[in-house]
């Protein structure tokens, strides 16, 4: 029985420090939006991604107890009764459990429909169209680390790859790889794992706890980034060989003793010199300090 | 004629077996002619054990066309005393429990010498990688991430809480 972390109640803290330009809460964890551009354009950007996540979560946050979802829970809403955002979710989440044998399902043990392993990609992907329509060409938009990027303006265009950093969950201060979205093939990375929110997906039956500390999946959509990011962490090496090979995607995986799984796919850098002895282990994984406001 | 096709229809399903146990999800223990195991590509590393999904190829697979042929093959196709004309064969598409296969077999000197799976898609008609299992890999061999080119961070999911000591709030402060 695997599913996205469930948000905290409360997650979103009184009183709590004021967020950056481009930055907002939503779906208890924190969206961040780079328009591509500057001025109030981009607050018009960031105001719109902003809508798209309210709507959502007014849809399908199992923690507003008058959401859609909380109500179908509470048998006051008949699931054919609840909008088309709510029912498309779920055929999707639906479509995701028999794609991934069950490793991914949004029905919780309590017997609740849990879409939060879909809606928040479902909510990024809404709101990056939005933007397009809207005429921004180059942003990316980070929500509680699922990332998504703009399409690239032309197949095989010059235009620079987007780096996205991958966490480090042994040491959440430094970064542990590089990957750079392109926006054709790749436009999408999400990452899933028990770094944050302690064991948060449970795993198949009888699997015990997931072997893997974190799984980041890069893909050309950030649902199938999302869902497949959950369900290795809750199949297991077994679901990563399987779904790597059936989807088109690129894999990182961390062990519980830090060792690292990758698909041949997955970015690499170029082989140490044969004069040198090889950098040692670490080296490069540079801690960000934050910047004095 | 007939019996080339009898040929590549048991190399096809051969085939078809092999991808399915490249797929790696075993249901039933197959023995897979040596000739062709011998030929195949196959990238999942160190498995033992030909197990493979069952196919439901294993019969009437026979319609084949030759596809570009290599070499020797002519499209009469004077058939050894040994068995089929040498050259390479495309095979006709076979389903599997993953999807539908569809090989490439080269046959020299009477014997299959490769089976290549030319195709494999889901079951939405998607064209599926049959070679992207997961690997160790060391840590001075992922690409290095230089603080100062990143713009977004991908970790487990965190909250508003703890997003203000992520390494996304400090890309946010300094606007990158």
């Amino acid at each position: 029985m695997a599913r996205a972390g469930a948000v905290e109640a409360g997650a979103v803290e009184a009183g709590a420090a004021p967020l950056p330009p481009g930055v907002f809460r939503a779906m208890g964890t924190v969206v961040s939006v780079r328009p591509g551009v500057t001025g109030p354009q981009a607050d018009a950007a960031v105001a719109a991604v902003a809508t798209v996540f309210a709507r959502w979560e007014a849809r399908c946050s199992l923690f507003d107890p008058e959401s859609e979802l909380s109500r179908v829970g509470r048998r006051e809403l008949a699931l054919p009764d609840a909008s088309e955002d709510v029912r498309e979710a779920y055929a999707l989440a639906l479509h995701w459990r028999d794609a991934t044998d069950g490793a991914f399902t949004p029905h919780r043990g309590d017997g609740m429909i849990d879409l939060n392993g879909v809606v928040k990609a479902l909510a990024v992907e809404e709101a990056g169209t939005a933007l397009d329509r809207a005429g921004f060409v180059r942003w990316a938009i980070d929500a509680g680390g699922d990332v998504l990027v703009a399409a690239a303006l032309a197949p095989g265009s010059t235009q620079p790859a987007w780096p996205v950093g991958i966490v480090d969950p042994v040491d959440r201060g430094r970064l542990l790889a590089r990957i750079d979205l392109d926006g054709a093939r790749r436009r999408a990375v999400a990452t899933s794992g028990s770094a944050e929110r302690g064991d948060h997906i449970w795993t198949m039956p009888g699997l015990g706890p997931s072997p893997f500390l974190q799984v980041s999946v890069a893909a050309a959509d950030l649902v199938t980034a999302d869902v497949l990011a959950t369900a290795v962490v809750a199949g297991g090496p077994a679901a990563l060989d399987d779904l790597a090979e059936r989807h088109d995607v690129d894999v990182l995986a961390v062990l519980r003793d830090g060792q690292l799984l990758a698909t041949p796919g997955w970015p690499r850098a170029q082989p140490a010199s044969a004069a040198g002895a090889g950098s040692p282990g670490g080296s490069g994984n540079r801690p960000i300090s934050p910047m004095a406001s | 004629m007939r019996r080339r096709a009898m040929i590549l229809a048991s190399a096809a399903s051969a085939a078809a077996i092999l991808g399915g146990w490249q797929l790696g999800n075993a249901e039933t223990t197959t023995t897979v002619p040596a000739t062709t195991a011998a030929g195949a590509t196959s990238s999942s590393g160190a498995t033992t054990g030909m197990t493979g999904a069952s196919s439901n190829g294993t019969s009437g697979t026979g319609s084949t066309q030759s596809s570009a042929t290599s070499g020797a093959a002519s499209s009469t196709g004077s058939t050894s005393s040994s068995g089929a004309t040498d050259g390479t064969y495309t095979g006709s598409t076979v389903s599997t429990r993953f999807g539908d296969v569809q090989v490439q077999v080269t046959i020299s000197g009477g014997a299959i010498t490769d089976v290549t799976p030319l195709q494999l898609t889901d079951h939405d008609g998607r064209s599926v990688s049959i070679s992207n299992r997961a690997a160790p890999m060391l840590r001075e061999e992922v690409l290095q991430a230089q603080s100062a080119s990143i713009s977004m961070i991908s970790g487990a999911t965190y909250t508003s809480a703890a997003y203000l000591q992520s390494l996304q709030a400090a890309l946010d402060q300094a606007g990158f």
